[in-house]
């Protein structure tokens, strides 16, 4: 997921020392702690209505800002939506709740291949939610040819100095270097991470910025195309003749987040039931409408609108799916890109 | 209990709320802080508490063989920080000294109308504002369609994502917190004095230098210092406005909070950048032989 933004950054610093109370326990509550904007507020409605359980919202702006709250010992959350490498570490330190998950009934509705997490091979803890990749935007009327490649961006880029932009995201960006130059996204070789390094450095000069703040911009054609996430189709959709968003031929990352109750969640009932809900096709495939991004739910793809069902960018075809790289976490060897990250920024 | 003995109660008394909110809110975070920089990093955030110097050492230059390498863009990045902030203190007490001059020798009711406007953008959230100079910067923004309009094409200049944009958008954060100070100190000069200088022959030039200006020299020094010190740790405009392709302290210690996974080097990057403020700090009380007038 990559919605990371300066705003909620900022926000996650004034409310960091707020840290939520744990609340009453009872069984008609349910506390969500998601991502901002990642889930259809219809189906929290639609929960609510259903089962008497009164949901509350949380959100925060990246892993690891929610990892952080919740080492530091914030209680009263029930469910959160890591990543997959997260839900890997968060496996590791202990906080999750097993849930035998797999048992529900509509657990069947996911499919396999989603089951990612090295410690959760069976879907014993958690469920899988939503995927999505990271590939380019453009305006299609600075670039009416589109731009399907890292190599094509790269070269508007040589050619138009400053109107294209790059997340402001250590792992991402550097991912691309790795991408171009044929290495796993995941690598802790020294050597590719700095040939990595190297590759954004060099393209550097051209680029308008390193930001995640981008859509507006390329809507103006203050930038013509920014690296960004399938949440661009929100805005494609809307105006298709306006931006485009391509997973480029070299390949790309994807993101996906699992559902996870916490060790800690007061309501561990009221979650399972939550998840049990989700699993339902007809459930799951509001979230997807709304968010405009992949579905774990073989069931809710069937349900999907042909639009969007047939829509390559949202639910690529096989042979796009093999380019695609989803992040691990690297322990220690994390440092390796923090090291290179510092030299991109401070070169 | 004798007079003088009830005296000091009472002033303990007094001073004792806002003591335990510096306490808890300010010294203890800040000890926190302080003891995290000699630590070391845990693998997924937190520390071990290991005695572990090697976090300056990254800095400073006594690293620890391969696992914690000394590099000498950290050092850079934070003499950048305090280049960049220096200049945004200079040009904020450009831009105020003349404004809050005329504001104090306005008529009283519109002498309050002025201060009220002054403050008026703290009705509004930083971020929003900080997002609308992205709208006026842009180059499709409001400041060329300006310049446009007024036949000025020609001039029409690409500011956004500059570090001319982080400056502006800084002053533009910060002004009035240098305008309060300077304000509260120009009004309280008497004009009697600046009279009394033209009288004795100076000109107006040296009436300024001679008599204005150290007179209102509390006023600048208090307002350089709240605006230097969170021009120098913020990084939300160097974010938005200057495209995060310089990177500034506030952006370092944030990365090293966030996506690195190192508290312990945040922690150590902060307590650099705190000593190097508190130093400038007690050498500017040093030399104004008033140490407490600054704080």
């Amino acid at each position: 997921m990559k919605r990371r933004t300066v705003v909620t950054v900022a926000a996650f610093a004034a409310a960091a020392c707020l840290l939520p109370i744990a609340g009453a326990q009872a069984e008609d509550k349910l506390a969500l702690y998601n991502w901002g904007d990642y889930i259809n507020p219809e189906i929290l409605t639609r929960f609510t209505k259903e089962t008497g359980i009164k949901v509350t919202l949380d959100t925060y702006a990246s892993n690891e800002e929610m990892l952080a709250k919740i080492q530091a010992g914030a209680t009263g959350y029930d469910i959160v939506f890591p990543s997959v490498h997260m839900h890997d570490i968060m496996a590791k330190l202990g906080l999750l709740a097993r849930t035998d998950a797999n048992t529900l009934p509509g657990f069947a509705n996911v499919d396999p291949a989603f089951l990612r997490a090295k410690s959760d091979p069976k879907g014993e803890w958690c469920v899988p939610y939503a995927w999505g990749t990271v590939g380019i935007v453009w305006n299609r009327k600075l670039v009416p040819e589109g731009i399907r490649s890292w190599k094509a961006f790269f070269d508007y880029a040589a050619k138009h100095p400053k109107k294209v932009a790059m997340l402001d995201d250590m792992r991402e960006t550097l991912g691309v270097g790795l991408i171009v130059n044929g290495k796993s996204v995941n690598s802790r070789n020294p050597a590719d991470i700095k040939l990595a390094q190297a590759t954004v450095l060099a393209h550097k000069p051209n680029l308008a910025a390193f930001t995640y703040e981008v859509i507006p911009l390329v809507q103006s054609g203050d930038l013509a195309a920014a690296h960004y996430f399938v949440g661009a189709m929100m805005y494609v959709l809307e105006k298709p003749d306006q931006l485009g968003y391509a997973i480029p031929a070299e390949g790309a990352t994807s993101y996906q987040e699992d559902i996870c109750v916490l060790k800690s969640a007061p309501n561990k009932a009221a979650a399972l039931k939550f998840i049990q809900f989700f699993l339902r096709p007809e459930v799951s495939v509001l979230n997807t409408i709304q968010q405009k991004n992949g579905s774990v739910n073989t069931k809710a793809l069937a349900l999907l609108p042909p639009a969007m069902r047939d829509n390559e960018n949202i639910n690529p075809p096989a042979a796009v799916r093999a380019r695609l790289q989803i992040f691990e976490d690297l322990g220690p060897d994390l440092k390796l890109y923090d090291r290179a990250w510092t030299k991109v920024k401070t070169n | 209990m004798s007079v003088a003995a009830h005296a000091r109660w009472r002033r303990r008394a007094l001073l004792a709320p806002a003591g335990l909110l510096l306490a808890a809110a300010f010294v203890g975070p800040l000890l926190l802080v302080a003891s995290f920089s000699v630590l070391e990093p845990g693998l997924y955030g937190g520390v071990e508490w290991h005695w572990y110097p090697y976090n300056f050492g990254r800095v400073l230059g006594a690293p620890l063989g391969d696992v914690e390498e000394f590099d000498a863009a950290y050092a850079t990045t934070l003499a950048r920080s305090v280049k960049l902030a220096l200049l945004v203190t200079l040009v904020s007490v450009a831009v105020c000294y003349p404004a809050a001059w005329w504001v104090s020798r306005l008529p009283p009711r519109r002498r309050a109308l002025a201060l009220f406007v002054v403050t008026l953008p703290f009705f509004a959230n930083l971020i929003v504002r900080v997002y609308a100079w992205m709208l006026i910067l842009r180059p499709t923004g409001v400041l060329n369609l300006v310049l446009a309009a007024l036949g000025a094409g020609d001039a029409a200049t690409d500011l956004m994502y500059t570090e001319a944009a982080v400056v502006i958008g800084l002053v533009y954060v910060l002004l009035p917190f240098m305008f309060l100070p300077l304000y509260a100190s120009i009004e309280k000069l008497d004009p009697a004095l600046l009279a009394a200088s033209r009288d004795l022959g100076a000109t107006p030039a040296q009436t300024f230098v001679r008599v204005a200006l150290p007179l209102t020299l509390p006023g600048i020094v208090g307002g350089a210092a709240i605006v230097f010190i969170p021009a120098l740790g913020n990084f939300v405009v160097p974010s938005l406005l200057g495209g995060s392709k310089v990177m500034l302290a506030g952006n370092l210690i944030e990365q090293q909070f966030l996506a690195a996974r190192n508290w312990p080097f945040g922690a150590a990057l902060a307590m650099l950048l705190l000593a190097f403020v508190l130093v400038v700090m007690l050498a500017a009380a040093w030399r104004r032989g008033t140490r407490g007038a600054v704080a």
